[in-house]
């Protein structure tokens, strides 16, 4: 498992290889009415129902998607099928293919399966940001994405993997002590291990051979699709009143010439 | 020249585990001369000596918990401490006789060597390194922390020491950081979503419940005591019955002595012939009757105690007997 969330993060050019390895997974664990229908299949189904019905159900996944997005915590396609999708599950590549056509046109956000063996569904702003800062007050502003900077931030700086250690160290040094009750984050210890565990910003994975026993922090699979490399190379830039080419490792990294990396997609626009 | 220091100390623990013995490295000869003479004296000695042996797992145990501890201050690529510690090893080695000791060596080089490892892999990352405690200070200006008001007593009242950091730190930070995310808006309903409340009649139920059932524990003791006394009192009842009825036989026809069997049975009903004799034998249990065999026919028969007998009867021994009777008996007997 450590093995395959390791390679998963640490080489970007093998993400063409993960599909395949994790389709003899998937079929494994998941009962025969999860598995993909073919493409006849669907066509045979959607014969069976009327435009109206399917636009129906797509609008009620849609909605679903929309409410349980609302903690962040990746959407299992199980729980999709086993309370929305139901009798539809026939036509669901359909089904799904258009609610993200809804939510890429309608919402201006995207669809994205994070997890292709657990078929985990996350919603990503599909907007350009804007280039600087231009409204520091209107919204309001979420703490928490603060704290999710500086440990993100660090994890990439220090090449992909902290121990947990540092991360506490850190968080210590900025007065956010993680054994204690912090004003804007409560149990910090359980938000970063657990919530954006859950939410898919972190992996925190039980370091092999160590005694006693230590901790790493690896981005998530969200924080891949989600957070800029190039973006929070440009804050730590600022920060440091340095350039961000000084960084040569992390330059790189942050601003392929390729664009294999759906995260460093954004810099290019 | 720094990144060369550190490589330099990234370098000694691997020498030193492959050489095995620190003693084949001629480096500290000042320690060789100190420890050289009196050694050969100790040698005969030497495992006896708990005392220093004592010490020097103690001072290995320190230094592995410094190492430790100080982790990531260590990692700083301006620290020394790394060379210190293993500088400090090598003197201590020199004492090393025994397996004990030797095995807290090996551990403080497991240690260092991944400490080591650490302070190398901030090496191969080309171009500036990144140094943790410098982006925490970093923040901290950006957050808007008081550094003049700050520098004295931050570290040991923690929450004084918050004080200094302006309310909004986080918000601050987070409102720069914010671009760097792409993280979609979260949808909510403008007035909210229903107010859900299954719970409420669920605990009503439960209440419900409770209650008759508290009632039904309250009745039920007073029901059986009622029964029991009614019973005893059904008893008494029959008992002065049956006396009374031997009492009017009696007054009717005071010559004719009355049959036993036949004021008992009732031709009609064996169960009601049972209770007769079980009440009868109260009455005479009480004194109240006397049972007699008829010197003729040898039946027995049954008569009243006057008063006056009763108590010249007390002092006559008790004598106990039993009556049987079955259904066959009933039934040839009612006949």
């Amino acid at each position: 498992m450590t093995e395959r969330k390791r390679l998963s993060n640490s080489q970007i050019s093998s993400q063409s290889k993960r599909p395949s390895s994790s389709f003899v997974a998937q079929e494994e664990d998941e009962d025969a009415m999860l598995t993909q229908p073919s493409t006849s299949q669907v066509q045979k189904g959607l014969e069976k129902l009327s435009p109206a019905q399917v636009d129906q159900k797509t609008a009620e996944v849609v909605q679903y998607i929309l409410v349980k997005d609302q903690k962040k915590v990746p959407i299992r396609r199980a729980d999709l099928v086993k309370n929305i999708v139901k009798d539809y599950r026939t036509v669901y590549p359909e089904i799904i293919k258009r609610a993200s056509r809804i939510f890429e046109q309608v919402f201006g956000l995207k669809l994205v399966e994070i997890d292709p063996k657990n078929h985990l569904y996350i919603l990503v702003n599909n907007l350009d940001t804007p280039p600087s800062n231009p409204s520091p007050v209107e919204h309001p502003s979420n703490p928490k994405t603060g704290l999710l900077f500086v440990i993100l931030g660090v994890i990439f700086m220090k090449g992909g993997v902290v121990r947990d250690k540092l991360v506490w160290n850190i968080l210590k040094k900025l007065r956010v002590d993680s054994g204690l009750k912090h004003d804007e984050f409560g149990d910090v210890r359980k938000l970063v291990t657990d919530e954006f565990v859950r939410q898919r910003y972190l992996e925190y994975n039980r370091v092999a051979h160590t005694e006693p026993v230590e901790y790493e922090f690896r981005w998530g699979q969200r924080a891949d699709m989600e957070v800029s490399k190039a973006k929070i190379l440009e804050f730590m830039a600022e920060l440091h009143d340095q350039d961000p080419r000084s960084w040569t490792q992390q330059y790189k990294e942050a601003n392929p010439t390729h664009t294999s990396s759906q995260a460093s997609s954004s810099s290019h626009r | 020249m720094r990144k060369a220091a550190a490589g330099g100390d990234e370098e000694a623990p691997l020498q030193n585990g492959s050489s095995g013995r620190r003693r084949a490295e001629p480096q500290p000869v000042e320690g060789d001369d100190r420890n050289s003479s009196p050694g050969g004296l100790q040698d005969e000695y030497d495992d006896n000596d708990l005392g220093r042996r004592r010490e020097i797992r103690s001072k290995y145990r320190d230094l592995i918990n410094s190492v430790q501890q100080n982790r990531e201050d260590m990692l700083s690529p301006s620290n020394n401490r790394l060379t210190e510690v293993l500088d400090e090893a090598d003197k201590l080695f020199q004492d090393v006789r025994q397996a004990r000791e030797a095995v807290l060596d090996a551990h403080l080089l497991v240690v260092t060597t991944d400490l080591g490892k650490e302070k190398a892999s901030q090496l191969i990352s080309e171009g500036s390194a990144f140094d943790s405690t410098v982006f925490a200070e970093h923040l901290l200006s950006f957050m808007g922390l008081n550094r003049l008001e700050d520098e004295d007593d931050e570290p040991p009242n923690g929450g004084a020491g918050d004080g200094y950091l302006p309310k909004d730190a986080w918000h601050r930070l987070a409102r720069r950081a914010e671009c760097c995310f792409r993280t979609a808006p979260s949808f909510h309903y403008m007035m909210g979503s229903f107010y859900a409340e299954p719970p409420p009649p669920k605990q009503r139920l439960e209440r419900q419940k409770k209650a008759p059932s508290k009632e039904a524990k309250r009745i039920m003791p007073t029901q059986l005591k009622k029964m029991e006394e009614s019973q005893e009192e059904a008893t008494e009842k029959e008992v002065e019955r049956i006396l009374g009825h031997l009492k009017s036989y009696y007054q009717e026809d005071p010559s004719t002595p009355i049959s036993y069997y036949e004021f008992v049975i009732d031709p009609n009903s064996f169960s009601r012939t049972v209770e007769n004799i079980f009440h009868t034998s109260f009455l005479i249990r009480d004194g109240l009757a006397r049972l007699y065999l008829d010197e003729d026919d040898k039946l027995p028969y049954i008569e009243q105690v006057e008063e006056v007998e009763e108590e010249a009867r007390s002092s006559v021994s008790r004598k106990q007997c039993l009556v049987s009777i079955s259904q066959k008996t009933w039934r040839v007997s009612s006949f």
